[in-house]
């Protein structure tokens, strides 16, 4: 089967295509959920900080604490803002892939030719060019390792009845949970071996379903459901079909490559490879089932078993979801083309063809992936470390950037990198929302918007700086910022305060302390002025933490007032987490420039004399 | 064993790029020393965005772009514009594609507060907005200049950008 020692390394040969396909991915920098998980150490003080961090619940109710926390955190460690260990680390893992793809081929293939085919035709499938290029999505790579390797093993335990194998697809196994959740489909891939390779291991994939099933019923458990937004799940058969249909189209490799600029040969091409290789799937897998060999469906059913999970999720369609699944076709499509050869001499280089087809197509679009990414990373890299040589040539000073385009604030604004170096009071300048798209699912612009007010004050006294970004640099703009900053911006009350900012303080009434970071204590009674809401069914947002230490002796009552008006009383009960309340506001209040908003516990703390109420952060009309 | 090893030698491989690289990527900024506003704006220099300042898109890649239905611009006003005045230009395109929605355009302007003579637009194609401006209008270093359109496309309507004109050009010339 695997013939001579040098064909160990064949499969090498597809696999440096691979990784020269995805290359510049290894130096991409950080972007948007990164700068999240790469924040998740900083709150960590204890051991339960750290138990938190790694296994509660986050971003749609995941818990990957293997592939996203603890790698996270770890390497944030170790290496800091420096991508490339991060970088190569991903590689690494998807040369594992690659082999594993390789060592899984010849068993179920038992073909040399098809297995190495077969690394070649996933390593440019285009699903890979984001896992590739983006380190948030480095749990698909990762979970690819620990399903192909849990199955490898499974496989030489089925092959060879040793134990040590069984013992070690448990352990990969089990790991796996800590990678995606979609590990919990592994059982379902072995028992889809045992039937079709090796019925007498199947009663082995029982524990498995056992251990899957628990998973699944505590993971459902912990994490919070999702009903609304693009996580909402839809399990409707129309749905599931119409989702597997944009899937099986994408699993091609050349969807959308029509906005690509290449040749208009390639953008005709790319719906031939969908067609002609659907078709040819389909007639290969209908000829071994009539030939009763129906070990053909194992790569079918790959694809539809690790698919599976995200198929409810209608509203979220992902290329990258495709990059795990798209193994048993790149099993099954190799496995065709060598079968088409052993038929006759025309059919394999007909197969050929169409392989030679995918492989241009799917390659130019998971080039044109990772080389957005890239560019992407790089503009971010420039901006976030470009305000860090900022603030060391302007010390103490309040930066304020201009020229953020939309993509970019998304990428590399909105989950707040500049505090992973310690940059406090970066802001973007009054204004700026009205070039980024709006996406509510994401966050609000505004909160890292300097308000008009508060910017021509800075101004005023000296304590800003104001930098553009352009050209993928920042350039310091603030002497004509502050001449046109005049006539141009508004000096009405913001509708934002964040009251751990000096910028905010002229809006703060009476019943405020010293600010400590990012909060600052009231006392019992406080006082903050807003403008009021510019449209109906805004809310008033108030944000804070709740320290043990002021509930000890019970639940501590908030109540509000926003131009005397009751609001609903706040019930603050949770210790040492933070909180945010959006409490609706009342049509009366529309337009009101000047909202007195009042804030009363009805209990304090006295730890050191002071009446000590609660941490706020932040209030905002939104 | 045997067979892990083509994936260490690979792995080798993979990993030299840590073995010689350069300590953390350091970035510079621009310390610009000319800070002066412009008098004449052509949209397409990334410098010249501070003064765009509302209802302009971003740049596009030949080096203009569109607004919005109604935009702003501050503009350094010319030497002596307070006394000899200046005029206002402001060059631009009316794409067909918005054009054949819209049908006739006019744009108003507005300088300081002081209303300029509108001029409606009937055909698609490159543009030019004129007014004499007199000194006392133009009586600091800076101005704002406030434009309206009075048809434009709606957001979502081809795109989901709302769409005016192309701008090129905008400026105070010296009389």
């Amino acid at each position: 089967m695997t013939g001579s020692p040098a064909t160990r390394f064949l499969w090498l040969l597809p696999a440096a295509a691979s990784i020269l396909l995805f290359w510049p991915g290894i130096r991409c920098w950080f972007q948007q959920d990164d700068f999240a998980w790469l924040a998740l150490g900083q709150g960590v003080e204890s051991t339960s900080d750290l138990l938190r961090a790694l296994f509660q619940p986050m971003a749609q109710g995941t818990i990957r604490p293997i592939s996203e926390r603890a790698f996270f955190m770890g390497y944030f460690a170790l290496f800091g803002l420096d991508a490339l260990p991060f970088r190569i680390t991903v590689f690494l893992t998807f040369l594992v892939d690659l082999w594993l793809v390789f060592r899984l081929g010849l068993r179920l293939t038992d073909s040399l030719a098809a297995a190495t085919l077969a690394v070649l035709l996933w390593g440019v499938n285009s699903s890979l060019g984001m896992p590739l290029a983006w380190t948030s999505s480095y749990n698909q790579i990762l979970c690819a390792a620990t399903l192909l390797g849990a199955l490898c093993l499974f496989t030489r335990f089925a092959d060879t009845g040793r134990r040590g194998c069984l013992a070690g697809c448990w352990i990969v196994f089990l790991l796996g949970f800590g990678v995606l959740e979609l590990n919990v489909v592994f059982p379902a891939l072995a028992a889809a071996f045992a039937l079709l390779y090796a019925p007498q291991v199947l009663r082995h994939t029982i524990p498995m379903f056992a251990v899957s099933g628990l998973y699944a019923v505590v993971h459902r458990m912990v994490a919070p459901r999702v009903r609304t937004g693009p996580y909402a799940m839809h399990v409707d058969p129309v749905s599931l079909v119409e989702t597997l249909k944009a899937y099986w189209i994408r699993a091609f490799g050349a969807y959308e490559i029509e906005l690509l600029p290449v040749a208009p040969f390639f953008h005709s091409l790319g719906p031939w490879v969908l067609a002609a290789g659907t078709a040819s799937l389909a007639l290969f897998v209908l000829w071994r089932l009539w030939q009763r060999n129906p070990r053909v469906l194992f790569g079918l059913a790959w694809f539809l078993v690790v698919l599976g999970p995200v198929l409810p999720l209608r509203d979220h369609l992902s290329l990258y979801y495709l990059s795990i699944p798209t193994i048993g076709l790149a099993w099954l499509a190799a496995w065709a083309t060598h079968a088409a050869f052993q038929r006759h001499i025309v059919i394999g280089l007909a197969a050929s063809l169409l392989l030679a087809g995918y492989t241009a197509t799917s390659g130019l679009v998971a080039r044109s992936v990772v080389n957005y990414n890239l560019a992407r990373s790089r503009q971010v890299r420039n901006l976030v470390l470009g305000a860090e040589q900022a603030r060391h040539l302007h010390p103490g000073k309040t930066i304020l950037i201009q020229g953020i385009a939309s993509d970019l604030y998304w990428a590399g604004v909105n989950d707040n990198p500049f505090r992973l170096l310690n940059l406090r009071d970066v802001f973007l300048v009054p204004g700026s929302e009205e070039q980024i798209d709006p996406h509510p699912e994401l966050g609000d612009p505004t909160d890292h918007i300097l308000p008009a007010a508060q910017t021509l004050e800075a101004l005023r006294k000296g304590t800003a700086v104001v930098y553009s970004f352009q050209h993928d640099r920042l350039r310091n703009i603030t002497k004509r910022y502050t001449a046109i900053a005049p006539s141009s911006l508004g000096t009405g009350l913001s509708r934002r305060v964040l009251t751990g900012s000096s910028h905010f303080s002229s809006q703060l009434g009476e019943g405020w302390y010293q600010p400590e970071g990012h909060f600052r204590w009231m006392a019992k009674h406080a006082v903050v002025y807003l403008a009021g809401p510019d449209r109906s069914g805004q809310v008033l947002r108030i944000e804070g933490f709740c320290p043990q230490a002021q509930i000890e002796a019970g639940p501590v009552q908030l109540s509000v007032r926003a131009n005397g008006i009751v609001l609903p009383t706040l019930r603050l009960d949770q210790p040492n987490e933070r909180f945010l309340h959006d409490l609706p506001l009342p049509a009366s209040l529309l337009n009101e420039p000047r909202l007195k908003v009042e804030l009363e516990l009805d209990r304090v703390t006295t730890p050191d004399g002071r009446p000590l109420g609660m941490p706020i952060s932040s209030l905002s009309v939104r | 064993m045997r067979r892990l090893i083509p994936v260490l030698l690979a792995a080798a491989l993979l990993a030299a790029p840590a073995c010689k690289r350069s300590k953390k990527a350091r970035v510079e900024t621009v310390e610009e020393d000319n800070q002066q506003l412009l008098t004449v704006i052509n949209t397409g220099d990334p410098r010249a965005s501070v003064q765009l300042l509302k209802g302009f898109h971003e740049i596009e890649t030949d080096g203009w772009r569109w607004t919005k239905g109604a935009f702003s611009v501050t503009l350094r006003t010319p030497p002596n514009a307070a006394r000899t005045g200046a005029r206002l230009e402001f060059r631009f395109t009316l794409p067909d594609a918005v054009l054949g929605k819209t049908g006739p355009i006019t744009l108003k302007a507005k300088i300081a507060g002081v209303e300029l003579d509108p001029q409606t637009y009937p055909q698609a194609g490159e543009q030019v907005y004129q007014r004499d401006i007199p000194g006392t209008s133009l009586p600091s270093d800076a101005v704002t200049v406030d434009f309206e359109l009075s048809k434009f496309l709606a957001a979502g309507q081809v795109e989901l950008r709302e769409l005016g004109v192309i701008a090129s050009t905008v400026g105070l010339l010296q009389k």
